[in-house]
């Protein structure tokens, strides 16, 4: 019996070692090969897409050439908008007849472990997209290719430098989207407060979060979530930040970031202006604003669409008030090429245009499917026109305070840290001083920068 | 002789799954094996060059017995199965002897009663999102009808494990149920009429002949229980996501959130091992017990 | 009328009340779930909650069936969903049978084995499973998904589990009658193994039918997406619009249900009824 059982585990072994044995060429270092790589591609930029191994340049690419037939998996267009995309592609063969390109789009739940095993497996698609999490750990670990020779000035500069990975460009911003301050007018007029405007600090929001809370047992002034999303943009609105300049060292516990999460948790604890989570009662904060008992919420433009079919006040939107300085949220996905792909010149050109081109921006922006991440105001101006909100133009002046996200390569965790900290620091069990001092303590020990 | 007569009589008859088991379990199992000893990220290429590179050893499981986070995660977990076997158990027992009643309509009642078991997991723990909702959830109600508040369920601490519980013997409850209940048909009539005239009552019966002849069957509701309880995810993962600070964080969701969030594979996979280990030896030890309680015919 | 009788309609009726009261309690949350998927978005979400919808709408189910090909996607449910379920059954149910009727040398031993897979997380051995589809060239292909319903080892554990129940003496029987080893598997051992086998094909199904992480690593070709593949694109980045999930999750419970529905008449017979009495 034992005989046979060991026998059988040494052929499993053996198998096994064949199987891997056999996988294609070990994992290069992607620092060292990129150089390679780029002197190379700037004498073979037109041949077939082998001989570049970590990077691409998208601007060797010309139509016309011999056909050719990528991958582009996606999530972004799941959930409704996937007719927009293909609109989008009819588009892009018109002009680039030669490349014909296989559309996935997955379901936003399962779709990174899905990608993680294609990428593991070797079998990613050609070109894909990811969310800003994750593309930190992708672009880290040497499995996308850097894409240079792009022509930046189409695009919204602050978008893009946020998929930068020590100075080389590895993906372009697909999608854009950022946060504005979305207030419910009719409990503004009630309070006999003024509406907020783009000069508005939290103190002034405070001071009207008080007043409107007054207004009855079940209303509230505000409501922001305890994050760590949440956190580093209200650390960058009071100067602070959870990273030091050249990312080598975590600095969670500065005396602003102090100021700013005391800012975010006082709501709660102290002036009950914010539901704590049982006031909450297990409602989503769209549904507390949606349902009229919210004075303020800080959320995402992707929210107009929901809050125009089920409100029924008036809203508007304005700037997000600051700290000491204004800073404003955005959200991304960026659109990568795979580094083993052998056709990565036409994958590259598509998500050039897919991102930038005006045709793709003009669609995105009739179906209302996010913001297209480019500069263009004349494309732009269309979104101006679609109200409610009628103060749409602060969705652009928010712009001008984009901060960009901490990327490290173990943002996962160094998210759910800070998050898990503040949550404590929320519900009481902690200060907000010692929630941040263990939130440092247990990044620099668990995260090697 | 007669040793090698059987086998090749068996040959035939195990050749498909144990040519199945090999490809699809077996391999991938001892892949994961050496995963475990990497520091592997889970994205890099998987082959046998890479695995060499990333080698660390024993390193994954020493770092995990020596962090404080797995004792706590296994806790819960074992918090979990303490309350969910013996509640499972004692419902599918139930609903079994219900639906083995010859009654009119009982028909009705075993497809209703298996309807949470065909709905998937990701309805399902929506759907008990809301019935747990603090102020607007259905179980809060009811309890406000006889003066109880009733907690913050899944916000709350203390709360949050229960609550998963109970939306897991909900939706399980039939799946063992349906298995009892084909045991408790498999009990020759004969039995009973015997008893009869012998003049055992009803309780005796139950006792004397239901109990003892559906053993096999309890013992592998046990088993499986076992091994799905401490394997719990999916309804972890959506209706709390390891929440409130880690008071519903087990094996199978740390597994997953170092394998594909942190991607830290080698960690996950030496993770699954010790969690494999634990469950062997608790299998190992049922299988020992069985001799004692469980009742086989032949 | 007499005593005996009163007692018997007395625990008659006790019997259907708490069957009623265990029914109220399972099927509420599925009633809510159905109420959902006929509210329209705008209300969704509205308090006090709307337990029927004030004004019913099909809006859900039309836009789950006009995203995407919906028919083809329960076509090739159906496809792999059935060749699974029937590779499961008979491949489990021969090993099951070897183990405990012909109990060959380490039957015993390869059991344990197959009980010891189940005890390792799925989400481990994921990557090695889609590395080595990739080198047998399966992917993006039906066998892809159809292949590993081959070896079950919960299915193997619950037919041995009851076929440890039947008696000895009915193979005996046969076997004096002159009957093949094969001939036993299928006129002997499993008619009585009937209603176990009946419960193993609605789990299958059920499990085959919902199982979409596997298929969605496996089939990316559009036309041999599965119906959970397809719902699964209703998912998107900022939240999910839940009365097109529980349509959408009604719509693919419809052919369980029926083949549960089905498989009633399989519970009902026990194993002795079958008429082979030793």
């Amino acid at each position: 019996m034992k005989k046979k059982m060991l026998s059988a585990v040494l052929t499993g072994v053996m198998l096994a070692s064949m199987l891997t044995g056999c996988g294609g060429q070990g994992n290069e270092t992607p620092a060292q090969d990129t150089q390679q790589a780029q002197t190379e591609d700037q004498t073979e930029a037109q041949a077939d897409g082998e001989s570049s191994k970590e990077s691409i340049d998208i601007s060797a690419v010309n139509a016309g050439e011999e056909s050719v037939e990528i991958i582009y998996a996606n999530f972004n267009a799941s959930g409704g908008n996937e007719e927009t995309l293909n609109k989008m592609y009819e588009a892009f063969r018109e002009e680039y007849p030669n490349i014909t390109v296989n559309i996935e789009t997955i379901g936003y739940d399962d779709y990174f472990t899905q990608m993680q095993t294609r990428v593991a497996g070797g079998t990613a698609p050609d070109c894909y997209e990811l969310n800003i999490e994750n593309f930190a750990a992708y672009a880290n670990k040497g499995v996308l290719a850097e894409l240079t020779g792009i022509d930046v000035s189409g695009y919204n500069a602050t978008a893009l430098s946020a998929f930068q990975v020590g100075g080389k460009q590895y993906g372009v911003p697909g999608n854009f989207s950022n946060v504005v301050l979305i207030y419910n007018k009719d409990l503004f007029d009630q309070a006999g407060v003024a509406y907020p405007d783009d000069t508005w600090t939290w103190d002034d929001a405070m001071d009207a979060c008080e007043k409107i809370s007054a207004l009855g047992d079940d209303i509230y002034g505000i409501y922001q979530p305890i994050t760590f999303n949440e956190f580093f943009k209200v650390a960058a609105q009071y100067g602070g930040g959870v990273l030091n300049e050249d990312k080598t060292e975590f600095t969670i516990n500065s005396p602003e970031n102090i100021q700013a999460a005391q800012m975010m948790i006082n709501k709660i604890v102290e002036t009950n202006v914010q539901p704590t989570e049982s006031q909450m009662g297990g409602m989503g904060d769209w549904d507390l604003f949606e349902s009229g008992r919210l004075g303020m919420i800080p959320t995402g433009i992707w929210a107009f669409g929901a809050f125009t079919d089920a409100c029924e006040f008036n809203w508007d939107i304005c700037v997000e008030p600051g700290g000491t300085q204004k800073a404003t949220h955005f959200f991304s996905n960026a659109l990568v090429v795979n580094a083993d792909s052998a056709k990565k010149e036409a994958a590259a050109t598509w998500i050039n245009w897919l991102a930038s081109s005006d045709a793709a921006a003009k669609m995105r922006i009739e179906a209302g499917w996010d913001l297209p991440a480019i500069n263009d105001d004349t494309v732009l101006a269309g979104y101006l026109e679609i109200t409610p909100p009628e103060n749409r133009q602060a969705v652009f002046d928010s712009l001008n305070y984009l901060a960009v996200a901490p990327i490290i390569e173990e943002y996962s965790m160094m998210a759910d840290i800070i998050t898990d900290k503040l949550a404590l620091a929320a519900s009481g069990e902690l200060t907000v001083e010692e929630a941040l001092n263990q939130a440092q303590d247990e990044c620099s020990l668990k995260i090697k920068l | 002789m007669k040793k090698r007569k059987l086998t090749i009589q068996a040959l035939p008859f195990m050749l498909p799954s144990m040519l199945g088991m090999i490809i699809f379990s077996f391999l991938p199992i001892v892949i994961s094996i050496v995963i475990s000893l990497t520091d592997w990220n889970g994205l890099d290429k998987l082959n046998a060059q890479t695995m060499k590179e990333c080698m660390v050893g024993l390193g994954n499981y020493s770092e995990i017995l020596r962090s404080t986070e797995f004792w706590s995660v296994l806790w819960h977990t074992v918090y979990y199965i303490i309350f969910y076997i013996p509640l499972v158990l004692v419902m599918s027992l139930f609903i079994a002897s219900i639906l083995n009643k010859n009654m009119k309509g009982i028909g009705v009642f075993r497809v209703l009663y298996y309807i949470p078991v065909l709905t998937s997991w990701v309805a399902a723990s929506l759907i008990w999102k809301w019935v747990l909702s603090p102020q607007y959830g259905i179980i809060n109600q009811l309890l406000s009808y006889i003066g109880i508040t009733g907690p913050n369920w899944l916000t709350d601490k203390v709360w949050a494990m229960p609550a998963i519980v109970l939306a897991s013997v909900w939706k399980d409850m039939g799946f063992y149920g349906l298995f009892l209940l084909s045991g408790l048909k498999a009990i020759d009539v004969g039995y009973y009429e015997a008893s009869r005239v012998d003049g055992a009552g009803k309780v005796r019966q139950f006792f004397s002949i239901t109990l003892p002849l559906l053993t096999p069957s309890m013992f592998f509701c046990i088993i499986m229980a076992l091994i799905n309880a401490f394997q719990l995810f999916p309804q972890v993962q959506i209706m709390t996501e390891g929440g409130p600070n880690g008071a519903t964080q087990v094996m199978v969701e740390r597994i997953y959130t170092y394998g594909f969030k942190y991607f830290k594979m080698g960690y996950a996979a030496a993770y699954s091992w010790i969690l494999f280990v634990i469950i062997f030896v608790l299998t190992l030890i049922q299988m020992k017990l069985q001799k004692r309680w469980v009742y086989y015919e032949s | 009328m007499n005593h005996k009788e009163k007692k018997k309609i007395l625990q008659e009726i006790g019997t259907y009340l708490t069957a009623v009261l265990i029914g109220v309690i399972v099927i509420i949350p599925f009633l809510w779930m159905l109420s959902t998927s006929f509210k329209s978005k705008g209300a969704l979400m509205q308090i006090p909650v709307q337990w029927i919808p004030k004004e019913p709408s099909l809006d859900a189910y039309r836009t789950v069936f006009s995203r995407f090909p919906l028919l083809r996607a329960i076509g090739n449910s159906f496809l792999i969903t059935g060749s699974y379920t029937v590779v499961t059954i008979l491949s489990a149910s021969m090993a099951a049978f070897a183990i405990t009727k012909i109990k060959f040398p380490c039957a015993e031993g390869i059991f344990k084995l197959y009980l010891a897979s189940m005890m390792i997380p799925t989400q481990v051995t994921l990557i090695p499973l889609f590395v080595i589809m990739n080198k047998l060239g399966l992917i993006n292909t039906y066998p892809s998904v159809i292949l590993p319903s081959l070896f079950r080892a919960f299915a193997v554990f619950m037919l041995v589990q009851q076929m440890r129940s039947i008696p000895n003496d009915f193979m005996e029987a046969a076997r004096i009658d002159g009957a093949g080893i094969f001939r036993i598997y299928a006129k002997v051992i499993m008619p009585l193994t009937g209603s176990a086998i009946a419960t193993l094909t609605v789990t299958t199904f059920m499990e085959s039918w919902n199982d979409y992480l596997w298929p969605l690593l496996m089939l990316s070709d559009k036309n041999k997406m599965t119906l959970t593949l397809a719902l699964n694109s209703l998912n998107g980045q900022y939240g999910t619009e839940y009365n097109l999930l529980m349509a959408g999750s009604l719509i693919s419970m419809i052919p369980i249900i029926i083949i549960y529905a089905c498989a009633q008449k399989y519970f009902k017979t026990g194993l002795m009824s079958g008429g082979v009495k030793g």
